[in-house]
């Protein structure tokens, strides 16, 4: 956890570090003070270097209070994650032209371009007509507003597929009800050709294998 | 146990619409579940009519009350939703027969029972249709009877007529419907409209008895004694014409052939073995039950997954049986009517097991969760576009074959979409038992019951006529009250009606 944000702020060991361990827990934050915000003067930072003492927990809320963090109600974890964020955005202010040009690199293709047969892959994502749709299912599904649909609509599969029975409003029926039936239907006929293609290969199978036979002197009826 | 008088009882339940009833908790000890059953008017009465008896002084022995036993298997650990008593319930061993409960796979504690399946393991109901009509069959509907009587071996004690060795059995017994399809006893086709297509998976023959598969091996091929038989049987009416023409059922008067047989002694015996190893499961577990009778393993100890490869390979014997059953019949219709069986028709309209275990996916509380699910004496019926349902059938909902007692009415129904939500997918098996087999024995006598049923025109064959009068069908709930109510509240659909003019029997 953290390990992107403390990489980006140069910590010595980012993949090692465990929040969960208090001591290290304390000596990250220590060194975000010492190293990055440096809200106190060096000599009023006694408080958060003592970090096996038992007052460290009070000089630590105190210092939250005194950034004005948001969540010093939090868990630890969440009070971390806003200081580490806090210190980036402190990084970023401080040197604005080194980091306002970064490029992100765009990661090497590593397979092979493949074209999709599959039509959902070649769809226009930022188009008027998917907008469109998306913010028609959006509303029949009570899904809020976001400025990606993508992220909408994989918030209404979401859904789908949590509660299997959303309730759309009456006058909608046929708008989700036609295409469902219609969708039902083709999977129908796609099944029942796959039916007949598996009974076709059973049947070429038993023209082996099949040798029905019966013995009418084991057979006996019962009292 | 707490000794209540009726009166007492009777605060427990509650009707919550004209055809169900609610069991609440403390009916009996540590119900986990409240208990739910479904009858009508005349149903509810033979059902409390059960608790007031035994709940009369002096009332001890015998079985429990089905509304008790439905309330006991609604205190067994893991189980989810309701204990369900369908309209057919009646008093057997453990659970109720006509009662399905479902248990969290994901819950440690969740067990199985042999009691939620019964004895008869995959104890089923089958249906082939013909292109004749009844008009074609009655000439000679005595030779035909005679004839299916020949070539299906009935009654305690029978063996089969399809050659088979102890390598055969094993095969058969991992293989199921499959073994019959390699060896040409059956249809490519037979096997789609099968449920389960006539195989359970996870079957493993070294996890049942020899004993068992020594009772089982000559055993295959027969149709057994109790309540089992086989009929010709005739459309008496259709409800749902829709479903019906999707089930090759097209007009009144066509002739339809009804199997209705399990696993023999094979699954008697299995399920006897398993009741041994559980009761120590029990002890070691310390697992506590309302009954006795209610043995039952941890669905992950060794002991409740050794019975589940047992039970499915128990199963398997029985899709086998039928399958040989269904082979025989198409011979002796083709030797009577010297046409090849293709050529009348004779498809499985579907093949139903009402005494088993299985592994499903149901919705409960708005999550998908899986269950195993126990029906004795209960039907799988999964609505419209199931995914486990023929592709044939995915428009209709599952076929349900409801076999009625001897000489009474069947019905074939539908499942729905109510009853995948109410009963996770389930409903009635058949007629229920109202008179205790011994209780049939003393007051029917067998010559009034054969008398009957010829002057209704049914021609009967048995091997045990002083038996009888156990399946008369005044043993018996009316099947059309049975059927009825399940129709009304919606956990199944009526499609077709049928009405008997030859039966088999042990």
């Amino acid at each position: 956890m953290f390990k992107l944000k403390l990489t980006a702020l140069g910590h010595p060991n980012p993949e090692s570090f465990n929040c969960e361990d208090e001591k290290e827990y304390r000596s990250v934050v220590l060194w975000l003070e010492d190293q990055k915000i440096r809200h106190y003067k060096i000599e009023d930072r006694e408080g958060l270097r003592n970090i096996d003492a038992d007052s460290w927990k009070e000089a630590y809320d105190l210092y939250q209070k005194d950034l004005v963090s948001p969540v010093s109600d939090g868990s630890p974890n969440e009070q971390l994650n806003w200081l580490l964020s806090y210190a980036v955005r402190l990084e970023f202010a401080d040197n604005v032209t080194k980091y306002k040009d970064a490029k992100i690199e765009q990661p090497k293709q590593a397979a092979p371009n493949v074209v999709s047969s599959n039509p959902l892959d070649n769809l226009n994502f930022s188009s008027p007509a998917f907008v469109n749709g998306v913010e028609r299912v959006c509303a029949l599904t009570g899904v809020g507003p976001h400025s990606d649909p993508k992220l909408r609509l994989s918030a209404v599969a979401k859904i789908l597929k949590t509660s299997p029975h959303p309730d759309y409003p009456r006058t909608e029926v046929s708008v989700v009800q036609q295409p469902a039936d219609v969708l039902k239907l083709l999977f129908i006929q796609d099944l029942r050709d796959l039916q007949t293609k598996i009974n076709e290969a059973l049947v070429a199978v038993q023209s082996v294998t099949a040798d029905p036979r019966t013995d009418t002197s084991l057979g006996r009826v019962g009292r | 146990m707490v000794v209540r008088n009726y009166n007492e009882e009777l605060k427990y339940l509650e009707k919550i619409n004209p055809y169900c009833w609610r069991i609440k908790k403390g009916f009996q000890p540590n119900m986990n579940v409240e208990g739910v059953f479904y009858v009508n008017n005349t149903l509810e009465k033979l059902m409390l009519d059960e608790l007031r008896n035994s709940c009369r002084p002096g009332m001890t022995g015998g079985f429990l009350p089905g509304v008790k036993q439905i309330a006991n298997v609604a205190a067994l650990p893991g189980i989810v939703g309701r204990s369900v008593g369908l309209p057919d319930v009646h008093s057997g061993y453990g659970f109720a027969i006509g009662n399905m409960a479902a248990f969290d796979v994901s819950d440690p504690k969740s067990i199985v029972s042999p009691g939620g399946v019964g004895f008869d393991i995959n104890c089923g109901v089958r249906l082939l249709r013909t292109n004749l009509h009844e008009k074609d069959v009655l000439p000679i509907k005595e030779q035909l009877a005679q004839s299916l009587f020949d070539h299906i071996p009935v009654g305690v004690g029978s063996k089969g007529i399809i050659p088979m060795n102890a390598r055969d059995m094993e095969e058969a017994l991992e293989m199921g419907m499959d073994w019959s399809l390699r060896e040409g006893y059956v249809w490519a086709e037979d096997k789609e409209h099968c449920e389960e297509y006539g195989r359970m998976l996870n079957a493993d023959p070294s996890k049942v008895s020899l004993r068992s598969k020594k009772r089982g091996l000559p055993q295959l091929g027969t149709l057994g004694a109790g309540n089992h038989y086989a009929e010709i049987q005739v459309v008496d009416e259709i409800y749902d014409k829709y479903a019906a023409s999707k089930m090759g059922l097209e007009r009144t008067g066509q002739v339809v052939v009804m199997i209705h047989s399990g696993s023999r002694g094979f699954g008697h015996q299995v399920a006897t073995d398993a009741l041994v190893q559980m009761e120590k499961a029990m002890k070691r577990d310390q697992i506590a039950v309302n009954d006795r009778q209610l043995a039952c393993a941890r669905i992950n100890s060794v002991e409740g997954q050794d019975y589940l490869k047992a039970m499915a390979a128990a199963a398997n014997f029985a899709w086998v049986n039928r399958s040989s059953m269904t082979f025989l019949t198409r011979q002796a219709f083709a030797k009577q009517f010297k046409m090849a069986p293709d050529d009348l028709d004779m498809h499985v309209i579907y093949d139903v097991s009402h005494n088993i275990a299985k592994i499903e996916e149901h919705v409960v509380d708005g999550k998908v969760k899986t269950l195993l699910v126990h029906r004795k004496g209960s039907t799988r019926a999964f609505p419209p576009h199931h995914p486990l349902i023929p592709v044939d059938y995915q428009l209709t909902g599952q076929p349900v074959l409801i076999g009625g007692s001897m000489g009474t009415c069947s019905y074939v129904l539908t499942g729905t979409h109510q009853g995948m939500t109410e009963t996770f997918g389930s409903t009635c098996h058949g007629a229920g038992r109202a008179l205790s087999r011994a209780k049939s024995r003393r007051n029917l006598d067998y010559k009034d019951v054969l008398t009957k049923l010829e002057s209704m025109g049914i021609s009967i064959r048995v091997a045990s006529p002083k038996l009888v009068m156990e399946e008369a069908p005044e043993s018996y709930k009316n099947v059309t009250d049975v059927v009825n109510t399940c129709h009304a509240a919606g956990i199944s659909k009526k499609t077709v009606k049928l009405r008997p003019i030859a039966v088999i029997k042990g």
